[in-house]
């Protein structure tokens, strides 16, 4: 089997190819100057300090909360999720 | 003239023109829950309690919010069912202050347009002519706040989907410095540049709701805490002495005549307002496009990779698992949502990630670092908010390349994460003004002087 994953894999969207619109972007992308220096500058500043951090607790959710992630489930079955079969035929 | 009128019989006035309405700006009216809310505030009235200043004001939200017991459905069919566990931050603020939401308003699904066309709820139609676009992604968050069916509605912009319906439909849109408000809630499209912000019909509304919603929060660990906005500071802008503007912007050959001219002529009544004006080198706009959705597709990618209907949305089911994803995903999400979703595994991939993503990123730095530098020379950059007037309904689906272009105006500022508002003023579509990061109250400032101004 290839080792090559193909785009409509990678996506799992059937039938996936690359776009030419989106194609034409990145080609701009390949012939632009970048900046010799390739270490990344500090400008992506918005991680949060070790100070900051919030505590490592379990919060539990509201009942309410819990309902409506059970009234979301695409299949029900006695108040669990029913997942599609995981081993392939 | 003023009438009063009870907050009841406001928020049913204003949730019957919605529903009258035929702009397709609505994809869930939330009635109840908002003639509820507007008793208890007339109820207060009544026993001669104070009110604040947003109490029984009636907004709408984007539908990509996530309001408990709401449909959330990003305009999408694989989530045209899905109910919101709980309540997005910036929200839920909204809510603590007294604030009616009427409406769940439509858009370009997951945020992926700039037409507001890319929905399953039909194109959002234009406020000022209904045969052209409303603009996106925030399309329905924009004519309803140009139509006057809600008092403000809170859009969300990642590469201009506040600014630019903001400016087709005439009103204001704010994007906010990256952080300000917290994201928590806000289904997410390209996280590092995603930002929640007001629309409304004046510069005092959008600095009051921008106050309620700003602040840091312990659920998105970008946001940081930031000083309220007063109403006084804003009628002062003797501080702001230096204007720039992007000589590229202005000398492409993509610039409609008539928007060039105004524009141009919007900057002369500035300078003779004896504020000096610089003319300041820029990116090119498709290396601005090129990078801005490079780095959004990535981000989209991988954000929309939960969405595969295991735990919520539309499931189909097929023979397994991996091709029930497969046609879950295949059947309910819309051309442009694969279309990006398939360009962000691309570039994601190995091979490709130094060529393209990488490299993206390089010049995302480089962009960020062109900012600082410019407003070390100058206090405020303004812009035209896009080349050109809202295009009719169904050009843009028939011509990707032209929509992503059209957006080359605003993608700049959300890679530089600065504060941005749309004005309607200067242009057929509007001014932008942008200040240096978290210089948001600067931005309103010159807004404000601009009010009177031009």
């Amino acid at each position: 089997m290839s080792k090559i994953m193909t785009v409509d894999v990678l996506s799992s969207i059937k039938g996936a190819q690359p776009s030419e619109t989106v194609n034409k972007l990145f080609d701009v992308i390949k012939n632009a100057n970048t900046s010799n220096n390739n270490a990344f500058n500090n400008n992506h500043n918005n991680g949060v300090s070790l100070d900051n951090l919030r505590d490592d607790v379990v919060v539990d959710s509201s009942a309410t909360e819990k309902q409506i992630i059970i009234e979301n489930f695409p299949k029900e079955k006695n108040g669990y999720l029913v997942v599609s079969k995981v081993i392939e035929a | 003239m003023d009438k009063e009128i009870s907050c009841t019989q406001l928020v049913q006035e204003k949730l019957e023109a919605l529903k009258q309405n035929t702009h397709n700006t609505v994809n869930a009216l939330l009635d109840t829950m908002a003639l509820d809310l507007a008793a208890k505030v007339d109820a207060k009235i009544a026993n001669g309690e104070s009110i604040g200043l947003l109490e029984g004001i009636p907004f709408g939200i984007k539908d990509v919010y996530m309001v408990q017991g709401t449909y959330t459905t990003a305009s999408s069919d694989l989530l045209k069912n899905y109910k919101s566990a709980y309540t997005a931050t910036a929200i839920q603020k909204l809510l603590d202050a007294g604030a009616i939401p009427l409406v769940k308003e439509n858009c370009d699904s997951f945020g992926h347009g700039s037409s507001s066309e890319n929905t399953i709820f039909g194109a959002v139609k234009n406020a000022i002519n209904p045969e052209l676009v409303g603009g996106g992604s925030s399309g329905g968050s924009a004519v309803n706040v140009a139509k006057g069916y809600t008092v403000f509605s809170i859009g969300g912009d990642t590469g201009g989907s506040i600014r630019q319906p903001a400016g087709y439909n005439g009103v204001y849109g704010l994007k906010p410095t990256y952080g300000r408000i917290s994201r928590f809630g806000l289904m997410a499209y390209a996280s590092s540049t995603d930002c929640v912000g007001p629309i409304a019909t004046s510069i005092e509304d959008i600095r009051i709701v921008l106050n309620a919603m700003s602040g840091q929060d312990i659920k998105d660990q970008t946001s940081y805490a930031s000083e309220s906005i007063s109403e006084e500071r804003l009628s002062y802008s003797e501080d702001i002495k230096t204007v720039g503007y992007f000589k590229n912007f202005v000398e492409s050959e993509a610039i409609d005549a008539e928007i060039k001219a105004d524009f141009l002529s919007a900057i002369g009544t500035i300078k003779a307002k004896g504020i000096k004006v610089k003319a300041l080198d820029f990116f090119e706009s498709n290396t601005l496009v090129s990078t801005y959705y490079t780095l959004a597709m990535a981000e989209t990618a991988s954000n929309l990779s939960r969405l595969d209907g295991t735990n919520y949305g539309n499931r189909i089911e097929a023979d397994d698992l991996k091709e029930t994803y497969a046609v879950t995903r295949s059947e309910n999400f819309s051309a442009e949502t694969k279309r990006r979703i398939v360009g962000g595994n691309q570039v994601l991939s190995q091979g490709f990630a130094d060529e393209i993503y990488l490299k993206g990123l390089n010049l995302r730095d480089q962009i960020m670092a062109n900012f600082e530098e410019d407003f070390n020379e100058v206090d405020i950059i303004i812009s035209p908010v896009t080349p050109s007037t809202p295009p009719k309904i169904g050009e843009s689906l028939k011509d990707p390349l032209a929509m992503y272009l059209s957006d080359a105006y605003t993608v700049g500022f959300s890679l530089g994460e600065l504060p941005t508002l749309t004005i309607p003023q200067g242009t057929a579509t509007g001014l932008q003004i942008t200040a240096a990061k978290n210089n948001d109250e600067l931005v309103l400032k010159f807004a404000n002087f601009l009010k009177d101004t031009i």
